[in-house]
């Protein structure tokens, strides 16, 4: 009998127990069955609903319990800080709370010290949530995993589990990375203890992708305030998700920040990150002000956190950016002219050089604000923008290479430019060239060639102005141009400088048409490009070429220089360049109408033992990654001289073609001559407005690019390469 | 169709965020009720001016408001306030389809079983009250002084678990109650409340 009351008050017993704990199973699982002394194990609290009810997040929300987790660890095994998955928004509407479904893996990062001995170690902890269906239930379960101390990491059978998992924890907010920015600030002000919250992200590649359907905030847990469960939508168009939220005040004053989780919806996984954001009283005061990562944990070879730099820095960037513009083979043709102007100005009145040199950098400025509104304009009407991004343009490099033809043939002295339309002598066509047309046309010029060059500090900053307000893109344009003009304003004001320079004479003459021929050969460049957009019939652009200059021989020679029948001439040479531009470039070119090439697929190997390229896509990239090759990305353009030149000297190199081989590495090129929009997506994804980006991606797929910097080296190439594979 | 659903959602939304605005506020009148109790008395805020009055979101199987009862704080804390002259209100919102719903017979057993000291126990099965004064969690509490002015909305204590001792916490509850009595400013006049969901109508 008494035994029986035993086994009975047992069974009551057990009961109890299973009843307080019955709808959630919970267990612990390990990344790594062995590890090392000094590794870091991820330990997967796994705790697994019955159909209908839910433990919750962090952050229970208007109601419920966050699960907590106490552990038993031996000396030497450090657990850090939960990494909650993203929950899901739970109903009812009016107790909106956060919480998991079925399952979830609550991870938690285990530090093993260095100095632990081999052997077993037995980790436990004490698990305490809250299950709620209709009623809720605390429950608790004890757990234990054992993990070996070895000299040598061994992943466990759970590893995918909690892999799977570790996916789903929103990673901490990376302007630089995503090409996100957000901020957030007060729509009203207190109406007693409430207030309405606006939350914004926008962005300039976001939902390249898939569409969004709506975004939320899922804000981190305050005992000062409540970020109520109800998501008001505002906008989600392709560039930005704002939404509006209600925010009760408990205690203390008005929040100056907010945290919580942003979750973009659209088709399958959603997108969320973790943000620290500061609340702006109102939507102006806040125009730029950049995310604050709460912790910044950059893989040592990123990029600098653009999104986080002070707008200073960034204008100083731009500013050193267009000074080293002037040294890039771009604007070099546009030098020849400045010096030669500078020798030609030397002779006269310090007031006119001055003012001269103040026109040459309006002329440059004025060029740089047209650009700024041009990308301005592109973004508001939805498009990507890039620096350079004309030269995608066939029309456009048709206009510049006659352009630049003529610019050469003017300095081979086939014809002047002159405002009045009279010939003169070569000294005063001299100094009328340098007048303040001609003066302003050069800082035109300077800017238009300086496009597809970037240059160390430039790629930087101009990543970061893209990605900006209308301001200050204008701001960091401007600055840009302030660079770009900086040397001569500054030459203008002491030509003192300029005395090794030899006196002005006949030998001006000779130089200056020696001059002429780096300007043909930036003509030929310009052709090539043309090439690639018309194929064989390039031909006709050449032909056009010559007639254009034929006439402008004539036009030289009898009309400005000639004493007779100007007339005829001037009529001659007309009917040569609307003749020639009719049936030239409009029915034999058809400018306006470029062939598209279709995009091939295979080997864009350039020599037969050259590297084997393949055509870059997000989808070949994947794929690459997925296999397990370390792979090398080069982005980069036909009119990118920069790139040019890093291919010649640093990538299509023999150290590096041998070394991709012996790593088994994929090599893609991604071809951004004439712009294409996924290219710009990718671009900005990594901060970046134009080519060159060189990227090597690690063997491991799930690591970080290595992004290397915009003027290589064979070194910088072999070393990344090595750290892929490492 | 899918336009419509998003307009009809987007209006949903805009709704629930406008009706949070109609809740009740620090330092303003609190919103009159006529309700019934579960002995059928009709209970009217507005007959308690003159006094204190508590009111208490409750459902004692939501495991942080059963905490409360089971330790015997809240009834320590009821009794001590009666004796005071404070009414106190308990306010059952849980719907008629629920499982924790109780019908005025269980209610009258659980209240004598529990030995709750409350002036009424009202069944608000229609969550009216609930919604009027914005109540998310069991318990949630609001305090309403002498003159009709809410001087309390919040949780019970500071320390949201289910299986604390309630008597080792910060009761703000008690401390607004203490200094209500003295006749000073209430402390602590609004707190995130903890707790389960009310379970109310959908």
């Amino acid at each position: 009998m008494r035994r029986i009351g035993i086994i009975l008050a047992g069974w009551f017993c057990l009961a109890a127990f299973t009843a307080s704990a019955a709808h959630t199973q919970v267990r612990l699982v390990l990344s790594a069955s062995t590890a090392r002394p000094g590794d870091t194990v991820l330990a997967g609290v796994d705790l697994k609903m019955e159909p209908a009810w839910h433990t919750y997040w962090k952050n229970p929300g208007a109601a419920g319990m966050a699960t907590k987790i106490e552990w038993q660890l031996p000396p030497g095994v450090t657990a850090g800080d939960i990494q909650w998955p993203l929950p899901e928004k739970l109903p009812p509407a009016e107790v909106t709370t956060y919480g998991y479904d079925k399952e979830v893996v609550l991870l938690v990062p285990l530090k093993l010290a260095t100095d632990l001995k081999p052997g077993p170690l037995n980790l436990k902890a004490k698990v305490s949530w809250l299950e709620c269906k209709e009623a809720c239930v605390p429950g608790k379960g004890d757990v234990e995993a054992t993990l070996n101390i070895g000299n040598e990491t061994k992943i466990s059978t759970n590893a995918t589990i909690i892999n799977s998992w570790r996916d789903k924890v929103p990673a901490e907010f990376h302007g630089w990375k995503n090409a996100f920015f957000m901020r957030a600030w007060w729509e009203t002000q207190a109406n007693g203890d409430t207030r309405q919250l606006i939350i914004e992200e926008f962005s300039t590649v976001a939902d390249a992708w898939s569409p969004v359907e709506k975004s939320d905030f899922f804000p981190d847990a305050s005992d000062e305030f409540e970020i109520q469960g109800a998501t008001e939508q505002i906008s989600n168009t392709s560039l930005k998700h704002s939404l509006r939220k209600r925010v009760k005040k408990f205690s203390g004053n008005w929040p100056k920040e907010i945290s919580g989780v942003f979750v973009i919806e659209g088709k399958g996984q959603p997108t969320a990150f973790h943000v620290t954001l500061p609340v702006a009283d109102k939507a102006e005061a806040s125009e730029t002000v950049p995310p604050r990562p709460k912790s910044i944990s950059n893989p040592p070879d990123a990029t600098p956190v653009l999104s986080s730099q002070p707008l200073w820095r960034m204008l100083l960037y731009a500013f050193i950016g267009g000074l080293i513009l002037n040294i890039m083979p771009c604007v070099l043709p546009v030098i020849a002219l400045k010096i030669l102007g500078f020798v030609g100005e030397s002779r006269s009145d310090p007031r006119h050089v001055r003012k001269l040199g103040l026109v040459y950098a309006l002329g440059v400025l004025v060029s740089f604000l047209v650009l700024a509104a041009v990308v301005i304009g592109v973004k508001a009407a939805g498009h990507r923008a890039g620096w350079g991004m004309q030269f995608g343009s066939p029309v456009f490099v048709v206009c510049l290479t006659t352009l630049v033809m003529l610019v050469a043939l003017n300095l081979f002295g086939v014809f002047e430019v002159t405002l009045g339309g009279r010939a003169l002598d070569a000294a005063g066509g001299l100094a009328s060239k340098h007048g303040a047309a001609g003066a302003f046309f050069n800082g035109v010029l300077a800017t238009v060639l300086a496009t597809p060059c970037t240059a160390p500090f430039l790629s930087i900053a101009l990543g970061f102005a893209f990605a900006q307000k209308a301001p200050v893109i204008l701001l960091m344009f401007l600055a840009v141009g302030v660079g770009l003009a900086a040397p001569y304003v500054v030459l203008s004001w002491n030509p003192a400088w300029l005395k090794f320079l030899p006196k002005p004479g006949a030998w001006m003459e000779k130089f200056k048409i020696a001059m002429g021929f780096p300007m043909l050969a930036t003509a030929v460049w310009l052709f090539n490009l043309a090439a690639g957009s018309y194929g064989k019939s390039v031909l006709w652009l050449g032909v056009f070429l010559v007639l254009v200059a034929f006439a402008a021989w004539i036009f030289g020679e009898f009309v400005q220089r000639g004493r007779a029948r100007k007339g005829l001439a001037f009529v001659i040479a007309l009917i040569l360049l609307v003749g020639g531009y009719a049936y030239a470039l409009e029915s034999q070119l058809r400018w306006r109408e470029p062939v598209t090439e279709a995009d091939a697929t295979g080997s864009l190997k350039e020599s037969a033992d050259g590297i084997d390229w393949q055509r870059w896509s997000p989808e070949a990239m994947a794929k690459a990654r997925a296999d397990g090759h370390p792979v090398l990305v080069d982005f980069t353009a036909d009119w990118c001289l920069t790139c040019q030149v890093n291919k010649k000297t640093s990538i299509e190199i023999p150290s590096v073609r041998a070394k991709l081989k012996s790593m088994n590495a994929i090599a893609l090129l991604g071809d951004y001559t004439r712009f294409p929009d996924n290219i710009t997506t990718e671009l900005n994804r990594f901060s970046r407005a134009g080519v060159p980006l060189v990227l090597v991606y690690p063997k491991n797929p799930e690591a970080q690019p290595i992004v290397l910097p915009e003027i290589l080296t064979p070194g910088i190439v072999l070393d990344a390469l090595d750290r892929a594979v490492r | 169709m899918i336009k419509l659903m998003k307009t009809t959602f987007a209006l949903f939304t805009a709704l629930t965020l406008a009706s949070a605005a109609f809740a009740v506020e620090i330092g303003k009148p609190a919103p009159d009720f006529t309700a019934t109790d579960i002995n059928g008395k009709t209970v009217k805020l507005s007959d308690y001016k003159g006094k204190i009055v508590v009111l208490e979101s409750y459902n004692s199987d939501c495991p942080f408001c059963n905490n409360q009862y089971k330790t015997g704080a809240m009834q320590e804390l009821q009794s001590d306030l009666a004796s005071k002259g404070v009414v106190w209100l308990l306010v059952n919102s849980v719907n008629p389809n629920n499982s924790s719903h109780r019908t005025p017979d269980q209610a009258k057993k659980e209240m004598a079983d529990k030995k709750i000291i409350a002036t009424a126990w009202i069944d608000d099965n229609s969550g009216a009250v609930g919604h009027l004064y914005g109540m998310k969690t069991t318990p949630h509490m609001f305090v309403v002084d002498k003159t009709g002015t809410l001087v309390y909305d919040g949780a019970i204590d500071n320390k949201p678990d289910p299986m604390h001792d309630p008597r080792t916490a910060r009761n703000y509850v008690r401390e607004a109650m203490d200094a209500l009595i003295a006749g000073k400013p209430v402390p602590v006049a609004q707190t995130k409340p903890y707790g389960c969901g009310v379970k109310y109508a959908n």
